[in-house]
């Protein structure tokens, strides 16, 4: 199987600004459990351009999304994030060395 | 019985600390102290009473918390790294379903085994329910705390800054929480003072002084009582008459008494 690059993974974590955004706004703040309109307001964007990228991450692991009642609740997955952060850190690592 | 808030004089006050599993409303101005004094309860609940606290907020975001505890000298990630405590930055439809099964506060609480909670604040939930149900749902999520047995803290803003505070929300959370403690800004000789007092305690006695307190670098530190001034709560104090004041009156315009 062919392996992540460190471009690859950069891009699928911060391939947009909104994601860069939203990566930001996660790291720093991890007790964020909230809607989708609510994070979007959070970071100044509007929730149709914000829904997409959160999916994206969703997708890789670094957020979850569950239903809570009527509501979907964005959250980060903070076992995951770590692990992909510490294969960035490898990667770059590696990166460098090479 | 008691949960102490670890502030030695507001514990005075309270006869111990506030109830165990009970409500309490923190009802405030902007400014006045209202996340200062629900922080340092859940701070000093993880570190000097073995209890564990979620601090639920709103508006404010985490990273923001973090930087104004640490001003305090509260590390508050050291405290989450240590599953002591736990900030969770949510929006008020999310609190609203906290009451349904299988949710994630419920488990955080689970997880961290919370044995007290801070709702920051609770205004925010007023904007967002709609009037004819408010009341009903904070029944609702006042008794899912107490089934927990959690000790709780809302807070709660008031608008006015002096004169007359509508102490608390027109939905009658006054008669839903067990202790309500105001805090206000008033004015005494052209300097801003804070006081505290506490309204009621169900099933306890408390003092019912108006105490002057600050903010100081260690947090909340409360002062003496307004011995010498009446009216204060209306926010424009006037010094009141001792019998000192009186006496010296008297032996200087009067004569002798």
């Amino acid at each position: 199987m062919k392996e992540t690059s460190l471009h690859e993974l950069m891009e699928k974590l911060m391939g947009t600004e909104i994601k860069a955004e939203l990566l930001r706004l996660f790291h720093m703040n991890p007790g964020i459990l909230d809607t989708v309109e609510s994070i979007a307001r959070r970071i100044g964007r509007m929730p149709n351009d914000v829904e997409t990228e959160i999916s994206s991450l969703v997708e890789l692991g670094v957020l979850r999304k569950e239903r809570f009642g009527s509501l979907d609740v964005v959250s980060l997955n903070t076992s995951k994030d770590r692990e992909i952060m510490k294969k960035v850190a490898a990667l770059i690592e590696r990166g460098a060395e090479g | 019985m008691r949960a102490p808030t670890g502030i030695s004089e507001l514990d005075a006050m309270l006869h111990g600390g506030l109830m165990r599993g009970d409500v309490t409303l923190v009802v405030g101005s902007a400014g006045t102290g209202k996340t200062t004094l629900a922080l340092q309860y859940l701070v000093n609940g993880a570190t000097k009473f073995n209890e564990n606290g979620l601090y639920i907020t709103f508006e404010q975001m985490p990273a923001q918390i973090y930087r104004d505890a640490a001003s305090f000298g509260w590390d508050i990630r050291k405290l989450e790294a240590e599953g002591k405590l736990r900030v969770v930055c949510t929006s008020p439809p999310v609190l609203a379903q906290f009451v349904e099964s299988r949710n994630p506060i419920d488990a955080i609480i689970a997880e961290i085994d919370a044995k007290r909670i801070v709702v920051d604040s609770i205004s925010h939930l007023e904007s967002f329910i709609p009037a004819p149900e408010l009341r009903g749902e904070l029944y609702r999520l006042v008794n899912h705390l107490k089934m927990k047995e959690l000790t709780s803290i809302f807070t709660s803003e008031s608008h006015e800054v002096f004169g007359n505070h509508r102490v608390v929300t027109g939905v009658g959370l006054s008669f839903l929480v067990d202790c309500i403690i105001l805090l206000r800004v008033v004015e005494i000789q052209s300097s801003l003072k804070k006081a505290l007092t506490i309204l009621k305690i169900r099933g306890s006695d408390h003092d019912k002084q108006l105490r002057e307190f600050e903010i100081t670098p260690q947090g909340i530190e409360i002062r003496e009582p307004f011995a010498q001034y009446e009216g204060v709560l209306t926010g424009a104090p006037r010094k009141s008459f001792t019998e000192e004041t009186v006496s010296a009156w008297t032996k200087a315009f009067v004569g002798k008494p």
